[in-house]
């Protein structure tokens, strides 16, 4: 099988902030192998440190113990700048630069061909034209793509989604739950995707991750975790979420 | 020159019984900040009259630098107190502020366009140091906000695999402007909209208008360099203590 190796690891990582003398732990012992061409959910309560979990493997804050581990080398071995080009990250409220969306896409990776970015734009399901508009004419959905099609310009191997939906309407977020799809199973990525909703984990996801208190409470195929969970924590948090 | 007595000074202070008078019957509540401002200034200028005297007449090379270094630390306190949330934000005033200053005034010095005597070095350091003192504080209170403000648009340069100098090189561009904007419109002002000290000063002193103009625009020059200097330590300096040595942006915990 050529996907037998972990493309990314998490191994007993924790994460305290707050005073040193009274830290709080809002990451704890989370330790997981992520494989590619995979969509992974992270579900949980509000402030269950999912995004924490995710702002780990970019690198963006520092555990205060275990270890990232990328295509089989520890992360604190790479430049934290070399890690972020391989593990990507898509912020909740997304962020563009001023300029066109051609002037993010260069600012990405200076080298970025034409067909290069034409078919990230057909990837990410823009119109074609949208290249050199401006980027604060666009709306928040075509915001949130061009944002993904910048972090895929870097040419990752993991996408981080911190609840890449959750500012956008349902027929925006149907689009691009089409795209998160597309790059599991197209492009042969690994992506870890923070959602709020157990019916999108249904949607798009192959394998869920239970977080409660930064803790990883349960996992497994995504339909068993939501309809069948397995713990007493994962059925109150089912009970909760689908009723 | 004018001679000036304490009898002069006592006539002038006619003006701020004026300014009282005026005041008062406004009904402006400002007349004890005029009286103690007026006191302050006559006791403050006095003392440094004085000061200057015996540092003139001792000619002493480590007098003068012990009266830099006072008057560096004094700018480079006041500088650091408006930047509010800035780790090591004195070091930070002092090291750029010294820097601005050595620099310009031992340019000056070098270039032989003044001789390293008391009656030279300590009025155009003192304008050196104020001035670095003003961008210093402009600019480490602006980038200091800008860093804060802005988190979202700096990690998602960080998060693209951008450095940190890369990730804040915008917010960097827009401080050392706002240090470096008085300067700069001061140069385009000058001598339309008004006299600049120290040219008043020596005309005043009954220098020649054109040697008086000449001093001034190389006192304009030097200002000017002092202050990019300062400004630009400051922000080399600042910006570094806003991030990790991983390039991660440091953000305040609640």
């Amino acid at each position: 099988m050529s996907d037998s190796r972990p493309i990314l690891e998490a191994r007993g990582l924790c994460r305290d902030v707050g005073p040193a003398k009274a830290p709080k732990r809002i990451v704890d012992d989370f330790s997981f192998q992520f494989y590619p061409g995979k969509v992974y959910t992270f579900l949980g309560p509000s402030g269950a440190g999912k995004s924490s979990i995710l702002r780990l493997f970019n690198r963006l804050d520092e555990p205060s113990a275990g270890d990232v581990v990328f295509q089989g080398k520890p992360a604190c071995d790479y430049p934290p700048c070399d890690l972020r080009t391989g593990v990507g990250y898509l912020f909740q409220v997304p962020y563009l630069f001023p300029g066109t969306v051609r002037d993010n896409l260069l600012f990405a990776n200076d080298n970025i061909t034409n067909e290069r970015m034409a078919e990230l734009i057909r990837i990410t399901e823009l119109e074609p034209n949208v290249l050199d508009r401006d980027s604060e004419s666009l709306s928040v959905g075509q915001k949130q793509r061009v944002a993904l099609a910048r972090l895929l310009a870097t040419d990752p191997k993991v996408v981080l989604l911190d609840e890449p939906t959750a500012a956008l309407d349902p027929t925006i977020t149907e689009r691009i739950e089409t795209v998160i799809r597309k790059l599991a199973t197209e492009q042969k990525l690994a992506v870890l995707m923070v959602s709020h909703h157990p019916q999108q984990a249904l949607r798009v996801g192959d394998e869920g991750l239970l977080i409660v208190a930064g803790r990883l409470i349960e996992h497994g195929p995504v339909q068993q975790l939501v309809n069948a969970p397995q713990t007493d924590q994962g059925k109150r948090y089912r009970d909760r979420e689908l009723t | 020159m004018i001679d000036l007595g304490y009898t002069e000074v006592l006539l002038s202070s006619a003006l701020m019984v004026l300014a009282l008078v005026l005041t008062f019957f406004w009904k402006i509540p400002v007349q004890k900040d005029i009286a103690l401002g007026s006191v302050r200034a006559f006791v403050q200028l006095v003392a440094v009259g004085y000061a200057l005297k015996y540092i003139f007449d001792l000619e002493s090379p480590w007098l003068i630098l012990l009266a830099m270094l006072v008057m560096l630390s004094v700018g480079a306190y006041t500088a650091a107190g408006k930047a509010k949330g800035v780790k090591n934000a004195f070091g930070i005033t002092l090291i750029s502020m010294l820097f601005g200053s050595a620099v310009t005034l031992g340019l000056m010095l070098a270039l032989g366009i003044v001789t390293f005597e008391a009656r030279y070095v300590i009025p155009l350091a003192g304008m050196i140091i104020g001035n670095s003192m003003n961008a210093a504080a402009l600019t480490m209170n602006r980038i200091s906000t800008d860093l804060r403000d802005h988190a979202p648009a700096i990690e998602a340069a960080l998060a693209l695999g951008k450095s940190w100098r890369t990730a804040s090189r915008r917010f960097q561009k827009e401080a050392a402007i706002a240090g470096m904007l008085s300067m700069l419109n001061f140069l385009k002002t000058v001598g339309l909209v008004a006299l600049p000290g120290a040219m008043t000063g020596m005309i005043l002193a009954g220098a020649e208008p054109l040697k008086a103009v000449l001093f001034q625009i190389i006192v304009g020059y030097m200002l000017l360099g002092a202050v990019s200097v300062t400004s630009i330590m400051v922000l080399e300096l600042t910006v570094r203590q806003f991030f990790t040595r991983c390039h991660q942006l440091l953000r305040p915990q609640g």
